[in-house]
C-alpha cells in the first residue's frame, strides 16, 4: 500500500490524471482510509510540488496540471470521506471589473487557489459592482478578489469598495486586487485590504487574508 | 545538455561570390604564396611539389596540392570530453553542426570583486567549474594566461586546469614545443593510453597563422608536433580589414581562405588523414583608433561567409563571436555578444569560440559575463532549433477543445511541449516591477555575479582521479596540484 501512495504522488507531481484517479481507486479498492489517501499520497505529492515551483524547477501549467490531477483523485476519493466534504481553506470571490473582458490572469489566481484548497466563486469577466456586492452577501467569502489588465478599468475596482462600504458590509470582507498595471501603492489609496502581483503571491495573501 | 543544433539558417555569400572568394584564396596561394618561416615546414612543401623561395621563405602551393589536402582531411572531427565513454560532451564537428564555447587567450580577469587585474593558473580553473555549470556552454577554451607561472610550466598546468575543472572538451593555444609534448603525454595518461587519445580526443590545439600570409617558426614547429601526433589542431587566421587585410570584407575573406588551407595543407602533407579544422578569428580594425575591434558587427558577418565557405570546403570549421568592445558588462556588452553569436550560429559554424566571458577587446575575461554569455548561447540555440510544425504543435485539436474564450494554462499539451518549446531563462528577470524591487531590485550583472559566486561556493567535485593524479605527477614533475 505504501508503494501505491508514492505512486500516487508520482502521479500528482506529473500531472497524470487518468493514473492519479487509478490508484486512487485502486488504494480504496484495497482497504485504504480516504484521509490517509489524501495525507499520504496527494498531499505529499502537492508539497513537493510546491517546493520546486518555489525553487523555480516547476512552472505553473505543471503546477495546474499537477493541481488538476489531484482533482481527479479527490473526485475518487470525497464521496468516500465521512462527512463527504473536505475542508476548505475560505472561500474567495473573484471577477475581473466592469469594462474589462481579460480574465487569463484572474482565472490563474482561481486555479492556483482551487489547488491550494479554496472555494472559489468566479465571477467572470466585465463584472458590475452590483454583481460584487450580491454574490458576497450570498456567499459570505472570507476574502474578495478583484482582477483588472487595464489602465482605463483599474478605477472601477475602487467603485466596487465604495459599493461595499455603502452597503455596510465593507468590513464583512477582506478584499485583494491585481492585474498587470496594478500596484501596491494603488491598493492602498482604493482602501483594498491587500495587493498581489502575481498568482503564486494571490495564494499567500488570501491565506494570511483568510485567517487574519 | 542543448548541443549539436544545426544553422545554417543564414547564408551572406551568394554561390557566386562564395565560388568568387574560394577562387581567389586559391589564386593568392598559387601565385603570391605564403611565407613560411620554419624550415621542416618548408621542406614538406618542397617535397609534395611546392615552389619554395630560399631568400625570401616565400612557399607558391598549387591548387591541386591543396584540393588533394581538402580531400585528405576528415570530413568530420569529433571531440571528446573529458570520459570518452560519456556521449553528453562529445562534440561532432560537421556540416552545420553548432557548438558554442569560451576562448582564449585573456590576459586579465574582471573578477567578481569587480577588480580588474592579471589572470592566474586559479583563474582558469574557476572559470572551468564556471563553465561546468553552464549548460549553454560546450566546451571549455582555456581563456586565460597563467601570469604565476615560468613560461616552460604554462601549456601543461593549463590544459591540466581545464580538464580537472571541467569534464567538457578542453581546447587551448600553446606556448612551446615541450609543452605542447608535455600536454600530449598528460592528455595520453588520462585518456588511458596514446592509441585511445588519439581514438577519443579529449584535448585540441589552436595554431594561428599571421595575417597576411606568414607563418610563424614556432608556430610552424608546434603544428607539426601536433600534426605528426595525430591530435587535432584548429588553424585559424586573424586578419583584421583595413591593417593586416583589405578593408573590404571579400578581400579579409580571401586571405582566410589562404591562409587556414595553407596550414590544413601543411597538416595533411605530414599526416595525411590527421584531424584538422579550419578557423577563422577575423574581423575590422577600428577606422579611429587603428585598434582591433571584438564587437563590430562586420565580425559577425565575417564569421558567418567564412563558415559558408568551410561547409563548402566540407572541412569542419572553428568560428569567433559573442566578444566585446565593452570593459565591463554592460549594455555595450551584451548586444555585441548576442547579435555577432547569433549570426555566427545561423550560419552554421562548427565550433565557435569566444561565445562566453570575454570582454575589454578580448583582453580580459569576465566572471560575470560567462553567467550573462550562457543566457545568450540559449535563446541562440533556440532561435536555431527554429518552429516545429506538425499536428501535435500546431494543436488545432487543443484550440478545438478549449474554443473561444478558452484557455491552455492547465492543459496536457501545455505541460507536454513547454520545456522543449519555450528558452526558460535562468539569469533574465520577469519579474513584475514590485517583485524585482522587493527582490532588491538587482541589474543584470549584479544577478550573475551571485550567480556566479553561488557556483564557486560549492565544494568542487572532482574531474579527475587520486590514481591518475598520482600517476600523472609521477611523469610529469613540472605538474601543480588539481586539488
Amino acid at each position: 500500500m505504501l508503494e501505491l501512495m508514492r505512486k500516487l504522488s508520482q502521479a500528482v507531481i506529473s500531472g497524470d490524471l487518468e493514473g492519479a484517479a487509478g490508484l486512487a481507486e485502486q488504494l480504496l479498492g484495497d482497504g485504504a482510509a480516504p484521509q490517509d489517501i489524501i495525507d499520504n499520497g496527494l498531499m505529499p505529492g502537492m508539497e513537493y510540488v510546491g517546493a520546486q515551483f518555489r525553487k523555480g524547477e516547476m512552472f505553473i501549467p505543471e503546477v495546474l496540471l499537477s493541481a488538476r490531477a489531484m482533482q481527479k483523485a479527490m473526485d475518487v476519493v470525497k464521496p468516500h470521506l465521512v462527512s463527504g466534504n473536505l475542508p476548505s481553506q475560505g472561500t474567495v470571490v473573484i471577477g475581473t471589473v466592469q469594462g474589462d473582458l481579460h480574465d487569463i490572469g484572474k482565472n490563474l489566481v482561481r486555479m492556483m487557489l482551487e489547488a491550494a484548497g479554496f472555494t472559489v466563486v468566479d465571477l467572470g469577466i466585465d463584472v458590475p459592482a452590483d454583481r460584487f456586492l450580491e454574490a458576497v452577501k450570498i456567499h459570505r467569502p472570507q476574502v474578495l478578489g478583484l482582477s483588472a489588465l487595464l489602465t482605463t478599468t483599474m478605477r472601477n475596482m475602487a467603485a466596487v469598495i465604495d459599493t461595499l462600504r455603502e452597503a455596510g458590509i465593507r468590513q464583512a470582507v477582506k478584499i485583494m486586487v491585481g492585474g498587470a498595471p496594478v500596484t501596491s501603492d494603488f491598493a492602498r489609496t482604493i482602501g483594498a485590504d491587500g495587493y498581489a502581483p502575481n498568482a503564486v503571491a494571490a495564494v499567500d495573501l488570501a491565506r494570511s487574508l483568510a485567517t487574519s | 545538455m542543448q548541443s549539436g543544433c544545426r544553422g545554417g539558417q543564414y547564408h551572406p555569400l551568394s554561390d557566386h561570390a562564395l565560388q568568387d572568394i574560394h577562387e581567389g584564396g586559391l589564386r593568392l596561394l598559387e601565385e603570391v604564396g605564403i611565407e613560411v618561416n620554419n624550415e621542416r615546414a618548408r621542406a614538406a612543401f618542397a617535397r609534395a611539389g611546392a615552389r619554395v623561395e630560399g631568400a625570401t621563405r616565400v612557399v607558391r602551393i598549387p591548387r591541386r596540392m591543396v584540393e588533394e589536402a581538402i580531400r585528405s582531411a576528415p570530413k568530420s572531427v569529433t571531440l571528446y570530453g573529458r570520459d570518452g565513454r560519456d556521449d553528453r560532451y562529445h562534440l561532432i564537428l560537421e556540416e552545420n553542426r553548432v557548438y558554442l564555447g569560451t576562448g582564449g587567450t585573456a590576459v586579465n580577469v574582471l573578477d567578481l570583486e569587480g577588480v580588474r587585474r592579471p589572470s592566474t593558473l586559479e583563474d582558469v580553473c574557476r572559470l572551468g567549474r564556471l563553465v561546468d555549470a553552464m549548460p549553454n556552454v560546450h566546451f571549455y577554451m582555456l581563456p586565460v594566461y597563467p601570469h604565476d607561472l615560468p613560461p616552460e610550466d604554462v601549456d601543461v598546468n593549463r590544459f591540466y586546469a581545464g580538464l580537472s575543472s571541467t569534464p567538457k572538451h578542453v581546447t587551448g593555444g600553446v606556448y612551446t614545443v615541450e609543452g605542447v609534448r608535455q600536454t600530449i603525454r598528460m592528455a595520453e595518461i588520462i585518456a588511458g593510453g596514446a592509441g585511445e587519445l588519439r581514438r577519443k580526443p579529449i584535448i585540441s590545439f589552436v595554431i594561428l597563422a599571421i595575417s597576411p600570409l606568414k607563418i610563424d617558426d614556432l608556430y610552424g614547429e608546434m603544428l607539426l608536433e601536433i600534426a605528426s601526433a595525430g591530435v587535432p589542431v584548429i588553424v585559424p587566421t586573424e586578419p583584421q580589414c583595413g591593417s593586416t587585410a583589405p578593408v573590404t570584407l571579400a578581400g579579409n575573406l580571401a586571405l582566410f581562405c589562404a591562409e587556414t588551407l595553407a596550414q590544413l595543407t601543411l597538416v595533411q602533407l605530414v599526416n595525411p588523414g590527421s584531424p584538422v579544422i579550419c578557423g577563422y578569428v577575423g574581423t575590422v580594425t577600428d577606422p579611429r583608433t587603428m585598434g582591433y575591434s571584438a564587437g563590430a558587427v562586420e565580425m559577425g558577418l565575417l564569421n558567418a561567409a567564412a563558415a559558408q565557405l568551410a561547409q563548402y570546403w566540407r572541412i569542419p570549421f572553428y568560428g569567433t563571436a559573442g566578444m566585446t568592445d565593452a570593459k565591463v558588462p554592460d549594455a555595450q556588452c551584451g548586444y555585441e555578444s548576442a547579435l555577432t553569436t547569433l549570426l555566427v550560429a545561423m550560419a552554421g559554424a562548427n565550433y565557435i569560440h569566444d561565445t562566453a566571458g570575454l570582454l575589454d577587446f578580448a583582453l580580459t575575461m569576465s566572471y560575470e559575463k560567462v553567467i550573462i554569455d550562457n543566457e545568450i548561447n540559449g535563446m541562440v540555440l533556440r532561435a536555431l532549433r527554429g518552429i516545429t510544425v506538425n499536428p501535435e504543435h500546431l494543436a488545432l485539436d487543443v484550440i478545438r477543445e478549449m474554443g473561444p474564450g478558452g484557455e491552455f494554462l492547465a492543459q496536457v499539451h501545455t505541460v507536454r511541449h513547454l520545456r522543449q518549446e519555450l528558452h526558460l531563462p535562468r539569469l533574465s528577470d520577469r519579474q513584475p516591477y514590485d517583485d524585482w524591487v522587493r527582490a532588491g531590485a538587482r541589474d543584470t550583472r549584479r544577478r550573475a555575479n551571485e550567480t556566479a559566486r553561488s557556483i564557486l561556493d560549492a565544494p568542487p567535485g572532482r574531474v579527475i582521479s587520486e590514481e591518475v593524479e598520482r600517476e600523472l605527477k609521477r611523469n610529469l614533475p613540472n605538474l601543480r596540484a588539481g586539488h
